[in-house]
């Protein structure tokens, strides 16, 4: 019974860290958005964190370069295990109309494991809040295999 | 110690703790309601300290883990005492303890926004302490004894013999539940300056852990702030719930103050009015 308390309590309580990795700012606030009272993800036990040592899930937003690429990698090392990565937005998944720049490296998965891709530019609150809910269905889908 | 007195304690090791999560629960749905939004479950808070529980990271220092398990014990402690009609004062004492160990569990770690906001734990460990003694120290007198027992036995409600302890107990609730003003030392809120101060660097089962001796405090503070109208349990119940509301109302009205002031105005005004009801008891 405690097994499946604890089983149930990380797919109920999502701590988001929100990092922007060279975003337009476009897919920021739509990610922030989430939060107002309009959608209020908090229903699903979701807190917006900004301590990668309480993370669960990471949203990226934006490109990584070849500066900060070494700062999202040590942000995703600092998070406890089992953690989820969201790339939001066009940049996010694929590098977007950056992706030939010569500093970009392209989207996220260049440098950490992406779980969901959320595609837009911006991508919608909507899709944002999707994207949440699919991640736990795999981290759910995690748990169940590991029983 | 009788078999009484034996069973109320272990109610208070096992029921406060339970308590105070349901408090966090209201807690967080009043404010959702507060600023329009529906707000997470009643449980939110015993699914955010299962999920912690079962996380797995590398605690910041190895000594981190001990002074977690102090702080629990210490909190757990104060609720035992309090429940088994122990020592009011003995209880305050050993919940300070539990605070200063939280701080000395911030020390070792390495984030200086852990380090900062251990400091500031310090800070407002010197500013709402004195005032909550004093606080204790007139509920004693007016109800003619320190045990929780004979506080609670008291006739009729001590508020209309303590009405200058109010302003002091609400800052109080408000520095130990961790709400603006004076949210100086966690950051309850997110993305501020001091990240998460104080439990910055707490993470995975320690912070769960962490998470329920602040439980456990939550209800002795409001356990204590009931003892103003001690006339019956659901009186009691009821008078927590006023100091709770109070707490989340002006939490949501209000900014967050800085160190300065909560030691520089704050304290002494509320320690000064405290002091005021304490001598005009011994005068009376």
């Amino acid at each position: 019974m405690f097994g499946s308390f604890l089983k149930t309590s990380q797919v109920k309580s999502p701590w988001l860290m929100h990092f922007d990795c060279g975003s337009c700012n476009g897919c920021d606030i739509e990610t922030l958005a989430c939060l107002t009272p309009v959608y209020d993800v908090e229903r699903f036990g979701v807190i917006n964190v900004g301590n990668p040592r309480h993370a669960d899930v990471l949203v990226v937003t934006g490109t990584v370069n070849q500066r900060n690429a070494v700062i999202l990698k040590n942000i995703y090392d600092q998070m406890p295990t089992p953690k989820l990565v969201i790339a939001i937005g066009a940049c996010g998944c694929s590098g977007g109309v950056f992706r030939e720049a010569p500093n970009v490296l392209g989207g996220i998965d260049k440098v950490i494991p992406v779980d969901v891709y959320v595609p837009g530019c911006p991508a919608k609150p909507e899709a944002i809040m999707d994207a949440v809910v699919v991640g736990l269905g795999k981290l759910k889908g995690i748990l169940e295999a590991s029983k | 110690m009788n078999l009484n007195t034996f069973s109320l304690a272990l109610a208070g090791l096992v029921l406060a703790p339970l308590l105070g999560g349901v408090v966090a629960g209201v807690d967080r749905v009043v404010t959702a309601r507060l600023q329009s939004r529906l707000g997470p479950p009643l449980l939110q808070p015993f699914y955010d300290v299962g999920k912690l529980w079962s996380k797995v990271i590398a605690p910041a220092s190895h000594w981190q883990g001990l002074f977690v398990r102090w702080a629990l014990a210490a909190s757990l402690a104060s609720d035992v005492l309090l429940a088994a009609g122990g020592d009011v004062l003995m209880c305050f004492f050993v919940q300070a303890a539990s605070a200063s160990f939280v701080a000395l569990g911030a020390f070792c770690g390495s984030s200086p926004y852990s380090k900062l906001g251990a400091q500031r734990e310090l800070f407002q460990l010197l500013a709402y302490e004195p005032v909550f003694m004093v606080a204790i120290l007139c509920l004693a007198k007016a109800a003619g004894g320190f045990d929780a027992l004979s506080i609670m036995a008291a006739q009729g409600p001590l508020l209309f013999k303590l009405p200058l302890l109010v302003p002091g107990l609400v800052f109080v609730v408000l520095v130990k539940l961790r709400k603006s003003p004076f949210d100086i030392a966690a950051s309850h809120h997110m993305h501020q300056e001091v990240v998460r101060g104080v439990y910055t660097d707490y993470a995975g089962r320690d912070f769960a852990l962490l998470e329920i001796a602040h439980w456990a405090d939550v209800t002795v503070v409001l356990w204590i702030c009931s003892f103003l109208w001690a006339t019956g349990p659901v009186q009691m119940l009821v008078t927590g719930l006023v100091f709770l509301f109070a707490a989340v109302v002006i939490d949501n009205i209000s900014a967050r103050l800085t160190w300065r002031t909560m030691l520089g105005r704050v304290a002494p005004i509320t320690l000064i009015l405290a002091t005021a009801n304490l001598v005009w008891l011994y005068l009376e």
